[in-house]
């Protein structure tokens, strides 16, 4: 457009900064605060706007000439051979690149991808998207490489591609990933194809140990740090203050929903039992092992409550914010039977939903740690974020609602059946809230049907109606039919998800996926 | 005095591996950045925030200096814009050339980054 332009950058994010800047092209003129204004006193904040900021910014918006474009980097070709040597030297090169994750990686040799390659039909150049940081095409061919390098088998090649599809959805707000809560992506699998790639959904959930999970949690983890750019020091693009590692991926123990007469997680999002799904969502933090105890639903809710909940209310400012949470509750079989005898699906998210609760004073000084402005409930309500619930008085000791939509929640059946344990994974608030909608209006239009990805439009979907219950308190109403699942999975926000390409070798084998 | 096993693995030439490129092709233009105001007097300065990190206090402090140093000079506030990191903000960087134009803007301050 041509108008100068000055970006004001912390001391910690000056190097993510010229990331960015390289990975869409355009060079950034920056003043730079120095250290964190979180932590500076106003006198010492006004100080370094003063002598710092200012005269960055003048210089900025007033240089003689634009600063011109930066050299574009010489890279090898996709597809080409870029070292060959013994399995030592092939590790120590790409730590050195920065290519690896600090763990040995298989090396990505063509007769290893082209076996990854045969269980799709694309074209290894085809690209899913270009993604941020760097900007870079998510390519087939750089999926199977990173599938190679991640430990995963060639039949994964569907599911590496459904996980790529689903973080390239711009709900799914990928250029949050390398920012400071370090939220980290939870992969979830959904339909028989769990069970056909061996995906552990019993005891050791979340644990590193079967093929399957593990390679697909660090596969994307590798993903976001080669194409995305997302690198902990001495990379540049992952800003993740703590943080932690990979999730491994999550399957449901779905016969076990079935049987207590719960749809599944992959039927809460909108698709068929049958449906092969992937779901990714952000985890920025995962609650402590919550067990709860008795025969009667409530007394496991109230559980929930208590120390899901209670975990979960410090990061409830930035859902009610962006206008939707997608957090996620995985509730042992044993709990869920007990639960699922009085209760469905949508009545535990009911139960949740009014429950918890936190001091509307509690809430807004949580969200003044990151130094926003004051969280304005009166505005929330206004722009239709929030219900009018949360303004009913003015008295700062008021219990408001963590969660603003209980259909926001998701829950999945898994872990130990023998033990009774549950545990939540909050996420972050991602703007899947920029299409999420004020509660009760209709979204926009869904996208076109896009090849042979029928559903891809509930890449918007956010969870409304869990399926018909038998259950006698339905304190939501139930969906009528698929379709009206569909429909009302298309209002909001939702953790991003894609439909699994049926996949046949391509020499004769049967089918891995359906 | 080597073992038979030492002298077998030496006879053994390790295995080498022909490795691909992990990364993938960068598909950005690259375009230079705007020149500068040869004076911000009487022009027009938008703000940008993302409404975190005390970007409130910053632009406040940031009015006050450029307004002494430079007669004329105005501002658009980042309230006229709205959160660029919030839940509409796909909405706002997609209609922030024209709203840009619109309000005649000559120069942007963006932030905070941190």
């Amino acid at each position: 457009m041509g108008i100068p332009t000055v970006s004001i950058v912390g001391t910690a994010f000056m190097k993510q900064a010229a990331l960015v800047s390289k990975g869409i092209g355009v060079p950034f003129a920056i003043a730079e605060y120095p250290g964190a204004p979180m932590v500076d006193s106003d006198d010492e904040l006004r100080r370094k706007v003063d002598v710092h900021l200012m005269p960055a910014i003048i210089a900025g918006l007033t240089r003689k000439t634009g600063q011109a474009a930066a050299p574009v980097d010489v890279e090898p070709a996709p597809d080409s051979v870029v070292f060959s040597g013994t399995l030592d030297a092939v590790e120590k090169y790409f730590h050195d690149q920065l290519w690896s994750d600090g763990l040995p990686v298989i090396p990505p040799t063509r007769a290893r991808v082209d076996a990854f390659l045969r269980f799709t039909t694309r074209d290894r150049n085809a690209v899913i998207a270009v993604l941020p940081q760097e900007g870079r095409e998510a390519s087939i061919l750089s999926i199977a490489v990173n599938g190679v390098m991640a430990g995963c088998k060639p039949e994964y090649m569907p599911v590496l591609i459904a996980i790529i599809e689903a973080i390239a959805d711009p709900h799914f707000r990928i250029e949050d990933s390398g920012s400071t809560p370090a939220w980290e992506p939870l992969i979830i699998v959904s339909g028989p194809i769990a069970q056909e790639l061996d995906l552990n959904f019993g005891a050791g959930l979340m644990r590193a140990g079967r093929q399957a999970n593990t390679s697909l949690g660090r596969f994307l983890r590798m993903y976001l740090r080669n194409i995305c750019g997302y690198r902990i020091s001495p990379g540049d693009g992952d800003k993740g203050s703590i943080g932690y590692t990979f999730n491994v991926a999550m399957a449901e123990n779905e016969a076990w929903a079935r049987d207590i007469g719960w749809p599944t997680f992959g039927m809460d999002m909108g698709y068929a039992q049958e449906d092969n799904v992937v779901t990714v969502q952000s985890v920025v933090c995962i609650s402590p092992p919550t067990y709860s105890s008795g025969a009667e639903a409530t007394g496991h809710l109230q559980q929930f409550v208590d120390v899901i909940g209670r975990t979960f209310s410090y990061w409830a400012y930035s859902g009610l914010k962006r206008g939707c949470w997608h957090s996620l509750i995985v509730i042992g079989p044993s709990i869920a039977t007990a639960i699922a005898g009085e209760c469905s699906k949508d009545d535990v998210r009911r139960y949740l939903w009014e429950k918890a609760t936190i001091p509307a004073e509690m809430m807004q000084r949580f969200a003044r740690q990151t130094g926003g402005l004051e969280l304005d409930f009166q505005q929330l309500v206004s722009d239709g974020y929030i219900s009018a619930d949360y303004i009913a008085s003015n008295d700062p000791q008021r219990q408001v609602r963590i969660f603003a939509n209980p259909q926001d929640i998701g829950i999945v059946v898994a872990g130990d059946p023998g033990r009774n344990q549950s545990r939540g994974y909050m996420a972050h608030a991602p703007a899947t809230a920029s299409n999420c909608h004020p509660t009760g209006t209709p979204c926009a239009a869904p996208r076109a049907n896009e090849g042979r990805h029928n559903r891809r439009d509930a890449h918007c979907a956010r969870l409304r109606c869990g399926a018909r219950s038998s259950r006698r308190h339905a304190c939501i109403p139930d969906a009528a039919s698929a379709r009206d699942r569909v429909r009302h999975t298309r209002r909001h926000g939702r953790p991003c998800c894609a439909r699994i390409e049926s996949a046949t070798r391509r020499e004769t084998r049967p089918t891995v996926c359906r | 005095m080597k073992n038979l096993q030492d002298q077998m693995n030496e006879n053994q030439p390790e295995p080498q591996f022909s490795v691909l490129w992990p990364l993938a092709k960068r598909s950005i233009k690259t375009q230079g950045a705007a020149a500068g105001l040869p004076d911000l007097s009487g022009k027009t300065v938008c703000e940008l925030w993302d409404y975190i990190f005390r970007g409130d206090v910053m632009y406040a402090v940031i009015r006050e200096r450029l307004t002494a140093l430079y007669p004329g000079i105005k501002f658009i506030g980042y309230k006229e814009f709205g959160n660029i990191h919030g839940p509409k903000q796909r909405d706002i960087i997609a209609g922030l050339a024209d709203k840009l134009r619109e309000l005649k803007c000559d120069a942007v301050i963006s932030g905070i980054g941190a």
